[in-house]
């Protein structure tokens, strides 16, 4: 299987979690190369690179800061989204705990390249053990002069603030979650004006996920060249996937794009289900897209790949469901979810992600009627592609997907008069 | 605004080629040729679209998926389809899930029938709800303020009163807690919310969840009549929307399609709810006269005669004395009446300002124009409290952008994060002047706002911020003139003294007042024992007051509200009253009875309506050269700025003690003691001094003190106020009944006053 | 916990935001390690520190989970139950906690020492199921058994003296 801990560099190395550890093990190389650069070849490299965004919407990184207007004559914000709090994905969870020191040099390395001399790591709220690691890590840097005044140079300053979010979902969207970082509640903002023209404060931003930063370091210490040249054109790369649910051996899998499969994914890395269990479907890039079946485990795990087989690779986040779960309860809990996560702003969202966990409800709890099916089919077109942001959407794609490939489940749920509560999986691997 | 120079682009709307204004977003556009985008959240006087509520959802050619109209600008050779399968598919979708939690109490709100949300689901949406889930509920209905209700479950999260809250009134109260489906309007903890503009929620609230309490379960829509007038409460002369019900007033809202000019559609609460002022229990409902019988009630017919026969009567020397609200027309006919009965004085009770004149010469500017100011200065006063939409006009210029000054003595409401607050010792704003000149140099678009008030009493200081405008480039004034009738009857150069001496001198008969009551105000107690000398009052009321048993004839009339005329602001702007109601039924409006008077006379004056009235008054004072009443339209128009007026030299403060600060909140003047829809935000006529100076007096603690001028001695509540400067002693007007304002003397003018402890009470402690 | 203080926390970090609104949610979750939630008292003195209105730094405040504008217990216990730990019995994860702490499904115990929440995915679906106390590290996959240890270490820990939600 091809793996290779690019990210996770904590497999391979001991101790990343000292700043002399981390420099033992290589760090700062990336940062060193960036820095004999101009800013302007630093971006042509994560250009040339392929990266592509970790967080879910999968866009060229090295394109997205190409968008920052050079000489706006006000300050740029390189931004690190690390508010992982889509279902199923605890990648970045595991960079901040065992690996900080790689964010932060790879906050540095875009930072330089944007020309930004603050950075804010925005930290999910419910990371406080992630954050006071981080927290260690950036007092560290500071104190040895990799942050500061003189970071990039004499004269030349870089420093990181932390921030941290106080529990809501939505602020894991780009825009929302420049609005709590600005001390708003976490509502997305109306675009255009994308951030990268005009996003925290009002500033050009550069904004990207914890795992797309963290890339950054070996990218700039290998080369552009080798990066794009691992995994197919247009994914290249690695990418780090979380494994969750009916699997034996739940956890996160840096593989190399497009060279495993959903298969190999679940059944060797992940461990497979359990004796006597058959694979019912997948969530297979967080709770927010559209559901698998056993007929697409053989799809190869990239962008493209996944996204011809109905799906996307999303944040990487891949939830597992045997055949003792039930595919209308899991729908009616995801659709709890995301009414919950909601932020309002929006009529659609806002009205209909309740809409659908009532009747969703409905069905599980034995008060579903035949028609619910067809309402629930109206009800997607009227919520999805009609928001400001992709919460609406990723809240229909799971659901309509599901209904779509195991309707039977949803009519049988019905005509029986419920969901039956399943047996729980239970502690496998505690 | 430059942009409406530009060429128009060319757009298809729905297959049409039409033209659009350059960076107009495209549901303006849409509208300006009569294509109707629904809409919900957009408001662009709120700023900045948001596109929150998905109802504007449009196709445009070459664009993924549907657009917000409310965000999208135009661009040229765009292709836009408002009625397609598709966006009709959106619309009806809106519509439906903003149902799914809306209660169907459609019957029973007040908001029934005036509805956008009704209105919308009729003309877009879907035939019936799909819906079969139980509805989200919210606690009950609630009073979010004694003025403002608030029912949770009927919110749509449209955003519009908490953008006004934050972004406009800028008061911070009003906000929406939690988040999703449970996201509610709230203020913090439940406090009320509080503040001079709070009503304008509710004009902007497209559902029933924001509604008036004063109107609740008034009328519906199909009994009420609506009618487009003015304000008269104060100098701004905000464009209003009067509904009426069975001939009277129920409520009073900004217009549906505002002034940009002057109000931008909002307008005070004191504005919007003062109106039960006229059905008050003090409202003179039938003349009065006094005969060998005495003191009793006469049908309107028999006063007026009654009137005309004393003014027949050969020699008598007739005075007229103008109060407020008195519209031009009104003060053309006195001026008319007058004139036919041998030119005796006609004066308005009002600020005595002959050093004013140079700064009436500056260029003037209308309130729109401060939305574009580099630098906003205002000079004394206190707009916030006398002029209070004013306030949102700076605050919104502020935004914009300017960077704004409050100088004089007053502590105010745009104190700190709007305005640099330039605190100037009482009496002597003149030593202000300097620092105003800093704040200006440099600016191109500058807007000195000035009281009138305040720079009258210091005429040397008028003169000198006058030089300062003049030779700064591209700046302008503003007056912020302490009443509704000052300007419009100055431009019939009327006035503010000469009455009081003459009847002084014995040189009159008759004095006829026009809603003016001289013995309340400034002078109060010199105008009681003159107007004992006078054989003959004729007095035209709208409310009771000392006046009326002091007249052998008082005549009822209308008020703002109820009657045609027209109002001047304080930017100089002519604008149209038109009646809401039909009055009392023993009642005029005072233009009529001056017309009926001159009838009476048996030398009648032609005028048949206020509008013939004004017609002829356009004809013969250059201030409205060239205009007729139907130019005025519904928006008013600016009328020829005067010339000025010499400077004049420094003036002597009258009495002992301290400098008296002086305000006439409109939220405490007589109109708003009158109203009890306005008892939870009433000022309350009082003195304040800072505690320290209340310390040095020996009154600290006291509730109340004597309060004594050379004009007059009155007991006054006491409030102590940190903010307040120490060398003076701050009188808030309002209530006539207090007496207060007779403190001052004719035409106002600087004035100190001695505080001391009250004479009876004794020092509490 | 007083604007004093929270201005005194905020002190250091105020140049590190050219807005200072940015300030509000930092000065929320200091003034939320004292009592554990944050009483109107704790919401004024932020109002007061950051020069933003009352209503505004409570409308921020209730927008987020982890800001408590009602009282909670000393500890809050946040059971995830979406998904991923759905699959693997967070369900019945919940409900014996609660029977443990002696609440009804959520709530705060009689005795005021715990709360007990249903969270949204905590971002540790490979320790599913799995809670998280306040905001410590998520601990997971548990049985019953361990998850009645974990109470129990806690009712003897009693009340941490700041609270870190």
């Amino acid at each position: 299987m091809p793996q290779l801990n690019s990210v996770y560099r904590h497999r391979e190395f001991q101790d990343l979690l000292t700043l002399s550890g981390y420099e033992r093990a290589g760090g700062w190389n990336g940062l060193k190369a960036t820095l004999e650069m101009t800013p302007d070849d630093a971006l042509y490299a994560f250009h040339r690179s392929g990266l592509r965004g970790r967080g879910g919407a999968g866009f060229p990184m090295g394109r997205k800061a190409s968008f920052l207007p050079v000489d706006s004559g006000r300050p740029t914000y390189v931004v690190c989204n690390a508010d992982e709090s889509e279902p199923g994905t605890f990648k970045d969870r595991e960079i901040l705990d065992k690996n900080p020191f790689q964010l932060i040099e790879g906050v540095a390395i875009a930072s330089y390249g944007v020309g930004c001399e603050r950075a804010y790591i925005y930290v999910r709220g419910e990371y406080g053990h992630q954050w006071d690691v981080l927290e260690r890590a950036i007092a560290e840097c500071r104190a040895a002069g990799r942050l500061g005044p003189d970071a990039f140079g004499p004269g030349a300053p870089f420093d990181i603030t932390l921030y941290r979010g106080a529990g809501a979902y939505i602020c894991g969207e780009e825009t929302a979650l420049l609005e709590s970082l600005e001390g708003k509640r976490g509502q997305p903002r109306l675009k255009p004006p994308y951030p990268a023209v005009a996003g925290l404060y009002d500033c050009p931003t550069l904004i990207n996920n914890v795992e797309t930063l963290a890339a950054l370091p070996p990218i700039m210490h290998r080369g552009a060249d080798w990066y794009s040249a691992i995994g197919p054109e247009k994914s290249p790369g690695t990418k780090i996937f979380s494994v969750s649910g009916h699997v034996l051996k739940p956890g996160n899998y840096e593989i190399v794009m497009g060279e495993t499969t959903l298969r190999d994914l679940i059944f060797d890395l992940a461990g497979g289900l359990r004796d006597g269990r058959e694979f019912k479907a997948c969530w297979p890039g967080g709770s927010s897209v559209p559901v698998l079946t056993a007929e697409h485990l053989d799809t190869p795990l990239d962008y493209e790949s996944l996204a011809s087989a109905g799906s996307f690779l999303g944040s990487g986040g891949c939830i597992v469901m045997d055949d003792s779960g039930c595919i209308v309860r899991a729908s009616w809990r995801l659709a709890h979810f995301y009414r919950h996560e909601s932020c309002g702003k929006c009529t659609p969202c806002r009205e209909g992600t309740g809409w659908l966990e009532k009747i969703l409800g409905r069905i599980v709890h034995g008060d579903g009627r035949l028609e619910d099916l067809a309402m629930l089919e109206s009800l997607f077109g009227r919520i999805s592609g009609r928001t400001l942001c992709a919460l609406a959407d990723g809240a229909v794609a799971p659901v309509q997907s599901a209904l779509e490939l195991f309707r039977d489940d949803f009519e049988r749920v019905i005509e029986q008069g419920g969901s039956p509560v399943p047996e729980p999986m239970g502690v496998i691997n505690a | 605004m430059p942009e409406h120079d530009e060429a128009p682009i060319i757009i298809t709307i729905n297959g049409q080629a039409v033209e659009a204004r350059k960076g107009a977003m495209l549901v303006d556009a849409a509208k300006a040729v009569g294509v109707e985008i629904p809409i919900f959240c957009y408001e662009p006087r709120l700023g900045k679209p948001i596109g929150a509520c998905r109802m504007c959802l449009v196709e445009v050619e070459g664009m993924r998926g549907l657009q917000t109209a409310c965000s999208t600008p135009v661009a040229p050779d765009m292709v836009v389809n408002t009625t397609s399968d598709q966006v009709k598919g959106a619309q009806d979708g809106v519509l439906e899930l903003l149902l799914a939690n809306h209660p169907l109490d459609c019957p029973v709100c007040d908001k029934g029938g005036e509805c956008p949300l009704q209105d919308r689901t009729f003309q877009f949406g879907p035939g019936e709800t799909r819906s079969l889930e139980p509805k989200n509920h919210f606690p009950k209905p609630l009073d979010l303020s004694p003025l403002v209700a608030l029912d949770r479950e009927r919110c749509i999260a449209c955003f519009r009163c908490v953008r006004f809250s934050e972004d406009v009134a800028e008061d911070g109260q009003l906000t929406f807690h939690e988040r999703g489906d449970h996201t509610e309007i709230a203020t913090f903890s439940g406090e009320p919310y509080e503040g001079r503009f709070t009503g304008n929620t509710i004009d902007l609230c497209p559902v029933g969840a924001l509604t008036s309490n004063p109107y609740r379960f008034v009328s519906r829509p199909w009994d009420i009549k609506n009618a487009p007038s003015i304000c008269a409460g104060c100098s701004v002369g905000c464009n209003v929307e009067i509904t009426a019900r069975d001939g009277e007033i129920k409520r009073l809202t900004g217009r549906p399609d505002p002034n940009m000019a002057v109000e931008e559609g909002w307008i005070c609460d004191r504005g919007r709810w003062a109106f039960p002022a006229l059905t008050a229990g003090d409202r003179l409902l039938m003349p009065e006269i006094v005969d060998q019988v005495g003191r009793r009630q006469v049908r309107i017919e028999r006063a007026v005669g009654d009137a005309g026969a004393i003014l027949r009567r050969s020699g008598v020397r007739v005075a007229f004395l103008l109060g407020t609200p008195v519209t031009v027309e009104d003060g053309f006919l006195a001026l008319e009446l007058s004139h036919l009965l041998g030119d005796g004085p006609v004066a308005r009770l009002g600020v005595a300002d002959d050093g004013l004149g140079p700064l009436r010469a500056l260029p003037g500017a209308q309130m729109d124009d401060m939305d574009g100011a580099d630098v906003i200065v205002v000079v004394g006063g206190d707009p916030s409290s006398q002029q209070p939409v004013t306030e949102l006009r700076i605050r919104k210029a502020r935004r914009n952008g300017a960077r704004v000054a409050m100088v004089g003595p007053r502590p105010t409401a745009l104190d700190g994060n709007t305005a640099e607050a330039l605190r100037t010792v009482p009496g002597r704003l003149g030593d202000a002047i300097d620092v105003v000149a800093e704040r200006l140099l440099g600016s191109s678009r500058a807007i000195v706002l000035w009281d009138e008030c305040d720079l009258a009493a210091e005429p040397d200081t008028a003169a000198a911020l006058a030089r300062l405008v003049a030779s700064t480039p591209g700046a302008r004034a503003i007056e912020l003139a302490a009443d509704v009738s000052g300007p419009g009857l100055r431009a019939l150069g009327i006035p503010a003294t000469g009455v009081l001496e003459q009847i002084e001198a014995g040189a009159v008969d008759v004095l006829i007042t026009v809603k003016a009551d001289p013995t309340t105000g400034p002078g109060g107690a010199r105008w009681a024992a003159a107007l004992n000398q006078v054989p003959t009052v004729i007095a035209l009321c709208t409310h009771r007051s000392p006046i009326v048993d002091l007249a052998a004839i008082a005549i009822p009339v209308l008020y703002g509200l109820e009657e045609a005329g027209t109002l001047v602001s304080m930017t100089g702007r002519a604008q149209r009253l038109r009646p809401g109601a039909a009055g009392p039924e023993g009642a005029a409006a005072a233009w009529e009875v001056l017309v009926g008077l001159s009838h009476r006379m048996g030398q009648p004056l032609p005028d048949r309506t206020a509008a013939q009235a004004f017609d002829r008054l356009a004809t013969r004072f250059p201030a409205f050269a060239g205009l007729t009443c139907t130019d005025l339209g519904l928006l008013g128009v600016p009328i020829v700025a005067g010339t000025g007026g010499p400077a004049a030299p420094a003036r002597q403060a009258e009495g002992e003690g301290l400098p008296l600060v002086v305000c006439t909140p409109v939220f405490g003047d007589a109109t708003a003691h009158r109203s009890d829809a306005l008892d939870c935000v009433r000022e309350e006529t009082h003195l304040g001094l800072s505690p320290a100076e209340a310390g040095r007096l020996g009154v600290s603690g006291s509730t109340h003190v004597q309060v004594t001028t050379p004009f007059a001695s009155v007991l006054l509540p006491l409030v102590e106020d940190h903010r307040l400067h120490e060398a003076g002693a701050y009188l808030v007007l309002g209530d006539p009944t207090s007496m207060a304002a007779t403190l001052l003397p004719e035409g106002r003018g600087p004035v100190c006053a001695a505080i001391t402890a009250p004479v009876a009470q004794g020092v509490s402690a | 916990m007083t604007a004093h203080e929270i201005s005194e926390f905020l002190a250091p970090i105020r140049h590190e935001f050219p807005d200072q609104r940015s300030l509000i949610l930092p000065a929320l979750r200091f003034a939320q390690e004292e009592q554990g939630w944050l009483p109107q008292g704790a919401m004024a003195a932020v109002a007061e520190a950051t020069g933003y209105s009352q209503a505004y730094v409570e409308s921020v405040a209730s927008f987020y989970d982890r800001l408590y504008t009602e009282p909670v217990g000393r500890r809050v216990i946040s059971v995830c139950t979406t998904l991923s730990c759905m699959l693997r019995g967070s369900d019945e994860l919940l409900a014996h906690v609660a029977a443990n702490i002696g609440t009804n499904g959520e709530g705060t115990s009689a005795d005021g020492m715990f709360t007990l929440q249903r969270a949204e995915c905590l971002g540790a679906c490979d320790r599913a199921p799995c809670l998280q106390v306040d905001s410590n590290d998520q601990q997971g996959p548990l049985t019953h058994d361990a998850a009645d240890a974990i109470i129990g270490a806690l009712r003897a820990d009693g009340a941490p003296t700041r609270y870190d939600r």
